[in-house]
């Protein structure tokens, strides 16, 4: 008894840390998915944050602190040139999206053999350490700021003029406009949100989780979190519960995977957390929830 | 209205021309006064819209001045106009679906800098004022477009407007809801609230307006206020149009063989209960078959059935003895459709001449498109169907809705045809227009094409066809011919009895 319960302490706590990533970027897209711009390049902000937080940590000489903030800035000016291509070339924000993530893989490959050496990763180093949350347990600070996030993101979007606003963007730009909304402004400062979000995710992913950079180390997770957008019907509340079921999956396929010590079985194992969130994410989508009705399309002008 | 000094909005001089060169309005004076229905009656492209949206700020006129109070102003934008109380309720309104009619209206409040306790405060005033019943929580797009337009001018209103700008305000209402309007109309009137009505509809200028200016080609041509001489359908008709339009009836000549044969037909909806129940009538050539009645009582799975779009559950069609199957079978045939909705005959994106194109091929084999082949399209349709477009590329959702009309009808007709079915085809269309359609199908008749003409437009069923099937519940009610059909015994068989 007393080892399945410390076995379930150790899922809990491995799917707190595994949920943050997703998480955050979910909440800073479901944002930016209300004001009506899809970013498809998540995956390829969070693989550049992450990549830019470990050189600032290694060659840097950054602390832990700063390199997230490394990791956040660069999401944020990809996600302002995201929404910018977006917004106001009116460019195709999936090609936008797809192009970020082809740039993302190939250059913090290219970027890891330059500096160290090698295609794969970075020298690893000491993750930065937890906070106590009960008995001794420790989880990394991101962890309550990831819910903290979505909860304030959920209380700006319903609770707040600026969010109803916002979100007029999403749904119908043109009367929107026609009532008083800058509505270029919005979008703008929503995709940069996105792409700051994803840039933290990206950052956590390195230096907090993991402490190396990995070559594509995001491993699907920029996708998973735009399933959970849609999954929580474009709400940051359900989008923390669903990141922390991926989470849950992803922390049952690793213990899982050292448990058995059984080399064939880990790709399928890995696999399922992905498997695992995607059926849920088609069986909860079946409910009807709705999507911004502008979502993805250029709002243009007379 | 006379009473008043000074009035509240005064246009003087205004010209607009277009960066294409077109000369949308030439030296236009127009004035509005407190509780005042001033009524702008036009053509589609007489330029009424356009002066409304310089004096609302959203395009800038190329000379002329505007004074609102008696003092001179320069708009930057809309909301320069809205902050100084002139709000303007588009056709299709531009509210936001997604998002309860409270919400809209805080949107839009807060745009004027009004904190939410304070939008609230007004809107209930206004609400209140005129009588209205409004549910604030109801999402918009489950709102009637009657109380859609009521959310519009209550907007406008809490937002402090005087002078309200009505584009074609009845052109999505039932008659219902446009009776409605007038009596809200009324009211705003009583409040001293100023209304432009921007219409080419004659009644309903005669109904709500006190004053009407009358625009053509750009000009002033006439105003004339209620009680004066000439404030009456027949006169206003002809300053619009510039001549009466004179009634085209069908010619009677011998009608040629069998076109289509519509036999026994049983026909199910969208829902599976069966819409269309037993009908046999056919079409000879030469002849218009005129089919009236309600709307909703089979017509529209009729039609589908008719041009191939859907499965009849017993019976057949044929279109000169050839079973019609799906659609492709009608067009070789000889068959053209004139669609009840633009919207889906027409791909907005596209160009004009794409579009043409498409309909012009439907029955053919081509294989290339050839460009000199789309531009002589177009011409075509400019020639011949007096088609007013930028070029042959400019995309169809650029175009006026009777326009967009010319483009559908005219490709059908320049494709030639031997038997046509047409839906409301002068729907939406200004008088000279739909006078213009009137005569192709007319003229087609006389050619030799059989002609299945499904209207809810009653005279325009009277006027054209030589027989006239009214639909009552899946059935046809009755035949009668020329001469037999008036108005009241139509009016008896839409009824059912």
């Amino acid at each position: 008894m007393p080892e399945i319960l410390s076995d379930l302490t150790t899922v809990a706590v491995l799917a707190s840390a595994t949920m943050v990533p997703i998480t955050l970027a979910s909440v800073g897209e479901i944002v930016s998915e209300r004001a009506g711009v899809v970013n498809i390049g998540l995956e390829g902000i969070m693989l550049l944050s992450a990549w830019a937080s470990v050189v600032a940590f290694l060659i840097g000489g950054a602390g832990y602190l700063e390199a997230y903030m490394v990791g956040g800035l660069l999401g944020l000016l990809l996600g302002l040139l995201h929404g910018a291509i977006s917004v106001y070339l009116k460019g195709d924000q999936i090609v936008t999206g797809i192009g970020l993530n082809i740039f993302a893989a190939g250059f913090t490959v290219l970027g890891t053999y330059a500096l160290w050496g090698t295609f794969s990763n970075s020298p690893s180093f000491q993750p930065m350490p937890g906070i106590a949350v009960v008995a001794g347990v420790k989880v990394s600070p991101l962890v309550p700021l990831s819910i903290a996030a979505g909860v304030a993101a959920w209380l700006f979007l319903y609770r707040t003029v600026t969010g109803l606003r916002l979100r007029a963007c999403g749904e119908d730009p043109r009367s929107a406009e026609a009532m008083g909304v800058n509505v270029g402004l919005y979008q703008l400062a929503a995709a940069g949100f996105a792409g700051l979000m994803a840039g933290i995710a990206g950052a956590y992913l390195s230096v907090d989780y993991q402490g190396v950079f990995a070559k594509n180390m995001t491993a699907g997770r920029g996708f998973i979190a735009l399933a959970n957008v849609a999954f929580s019907g474009w709400n940051p509340l359900v989008a923390v519960a669903g990141g922390y079921l991926f989470g849950l999956f992803q922390a049952a396929a690793i213990s899982l995977n050292i448990a058995l010590q059984e080399e064939a079985a880990a790709s399928l194992i890995n696999a399922t957390p992905y498997l695992a969130t995607l059926v849920v994410v088609v069986l909860v989508a079946r409910r009807g929830f709705r999507a911004p009705r502008w979502l993805g399309r250029p709002f243009v002008k007379e | 209205m006379a009473a008043e000094p000074r009035p509240l909005v005064e246009m003087r001089g205004i010209v607009k021309v277009y960066p294409d060169g077109v000369k949308a309005l030439d030296g236009v004076d127009f004035d509005v006064y407190r509780g005042e229905v001033h009524a702008l009656l036009g053509e589609n492209g007489a330029g009424k819209t356009t002066l409304m949206r310089i004096l609302y700020g959203e395009i800038r006129a190329t000379s002329g001045v505007i004074l609102v109070d008696g003092r001179r102003v320069s708009w930057r934008g809309p909301w320069d106009a809205i902050r100084s109380g002139i709000a303007m309720v588009y056709q299709n309104f531009r509210l936001v679906e997604g998002l309860t009619v409270e919400e809209n209206l805080l949107v839009y409040l807060s745009s004027l800098g009004l904190p939410r306790a304070e939008a609230r405060r007004r809107v209930e005033r206004v609400v209140e004022d005129l009588g209205l019943s409004v549910d604030m929580d109801a999402p918009v797009e489950k709102l009637p477009p009657g109380a859609r337009q009521r959310v519009e001018i209550v907007k406008a209103l809490s937002g402090g407007a005087r002078l309200l700008i009505l584009d074609e305000p009845t052109s999505n209402l039932t008659p219902l809801e446009a009776r409605g309007l007038f009596k809200l109309i009324g009211k705003l009137r009583e409040k001293g609230v100023a209304v432009v009505y921007i219409t080419h509809k004659l009644r309903e200028v005669v109904e709500v307006a006190d004053r009407v200016t009358v625009l053509r080609r750009g000009k002033v041509v006439a105003r004339v206020s209620r009680g004066s001489e000439g404030f009456n359908e027949e006169r206003l008709a002809a300053l619009m149009v510039g001549e009466v339009p004179r009634p085209s009836s069908p010619a009677s000549r011998p009608l040629g063989g069998e076109v289509l044969a519509v036999k026994d037909l049983y026909v199910a909806g969208d829902d599976g209960s069966v819409r269309v129940k037993g009908v046999t009538f056919t079409v000879r050539g030469g002849e218009v078959l005129g089919i009236a009645g309600v709307a909703g009582n089979g017509q529209e799975e009729l039609v589908e059935a008719i041009i191939g779009l859907r499965a009849p559950l017993r019976g057949y069609v044929e279109v000169l003895g050839r079973r019609v199957r799906s659609p492709r079978d009608f067009y070789e045939a000889g068959g053209a459709f004139i669609p009840g909705d633009r919207a889906k005959a027409l791909s907005p994106e596209l160009s004009v001449a794409e579009n043409a194109a498409f309909i012009y091929y439907t029955a053919s084999r081509a294989l290339l498109l050839r460009p000199s082949r789309l531009a002589s399209l177009f011409d075509k349709l400019v020639r011949s169907f007096g088609l007013k477009a930028g070029g042959p590329s400019t995309p169809v959702s650029s175009l006026s809705g009777g326009n967009q009309q010319k483009v559908l009808v005219g490709a059908e007709f320049m494709r030639g045809f031997k038997l046509l079915v047409a839906v409301n085809p002068t729907q939406g269309l200004d008088v000279a227009t739909a006078a213009f359609v009137r005569r192709l199908i007319v003229e087609a008749a006389s050619r030799g094409s059989a002609v299945l003409l499904i209207s809810s437009d009653l005279d325009e069923v009277l006027e054209l066809s030589h027989r006239v099937a009214v639909m009552s519940s899946g059935r046809i009610a009755g035949v009668l011919a020329r001469g037999e059909a008036t108005p009241e015994r139509l009016g008896v068989l839409m009824g059912g009895s």
